[in-house]
């Protein structure tokens, strides 16, 4: 029952929300590119709504997923990221969101240096065509990102 | 009444230090909570949300599971062999009821 009552509802109309008013702000004191700049940001508004930090863009982070799938009930991920794994430098967790699911965490993976590498891979929901985002916390407790963009045909969600 | 089924495919034996995969599954249907039934009521969440595994009472690996993890969920992930003993896999579902399997792996 802990579990269940503590349930992470992250909706996606509030995080939308958030990420546009972030958006809007930034818009207007800043000129930039409107075309790529202002999804990549609604991405990082979105991480630090749900995680309380600024996720940097990483080649550390592997995130595999095919970008066409014919149902969204269960889209194959692989996760891999670049670490040693020692004490001083490793994987705490990798995060899973999908933005435009009604219900935006997917999972949290949990790594143990020198015990278990920072690979997995999993199958999971899609509502729409999206981009997933993997977050990987680091041990200095940086937040490296990667995403990577999934065609569904078919809502898994319903 | 369904009843859940877990799985794991282990290797029963392993060099020290090798790395070894591990595929974990059970059988769930995974109720998101957000589907509702022919009277429009909604269907309440049942899911597993938490796996571990264990590596002689250590947890060595373990996932946080939300809605959107597919019905039967299945992770694939990898352990570093450091000594013989016993893998505990536990999946934790809604309500508190937990399902359990172990593996005896030997590192020679």
């Amino acid at each position: 029952m802990v579990e269940g009552t503590k349930r992470a509802n992250f909706t996606r109309r509030a995080l939308f929300t958030a990420a546009a008013a972030a958006g809007a702000g930034l818009a207007g004191g800043v000129f930039i590119s409107q075309v790529d700049a202002s999804d990549s940001d609604d991405d990082v508004a979105i991480v630090k709504q749900l995680t309380g930090k600024t996720p940097a863009g990483s080649d550390r982070v592997h995130l595999v997923m095919p970008s066409k799938f014919p149902n969204g009930y269960t889209v194959p991920l692989s996760l891999d990221i670049d670490s040693p794994m020692t004490e001083a430098d490793h994987v705490r967790n990798v995060r899973v969101f999908a933005p435009r699911n009604p219900l935006v965490e997917v999972a949290r993976f949990h790594f143990v240096p020198g015990r278990s590498e920072p690979r997995a891979s999993t199958r999971i929901r899609l509502a729409e065509p999206q981009y997933v985002l993997a977050v990987a916390e680091m041990s200095d407790g940086a937040l490296l990102m990667s995403k990577t963009w999934v065609e569904v045909a078919t809502n898994g969600c319903a | 009444m369904f009843i859940p089924t877990p799985r794991v495919q282990v290797p029963s034996a392993a060099a020290k230090g090798e790395v070894f995969q591990v595929k974990a599954l059970i059988s769930h249907q995974m109720e998101t909570g957000l589907r509702r039934d022919q009277q429009g009521n909604v269907i309440p969440r049942r899911i597993i949300n938490k796996f571990a595994c264990r590596y002689n009472d250590i947890v060595v690996f373990g996932v946080d599971l939300h809605e959107a993890m597919a019905a039967n969920p299945y992770i694939e992930f990898y352990l570093r062999a450091t000594e013989s003993g016993r893998l505990e896999f536990i999946w934790e579902e809604d309500g508190g009821h937990t399902y359990a399997l172990t593996h005896q792996l030997t590192v020679g």
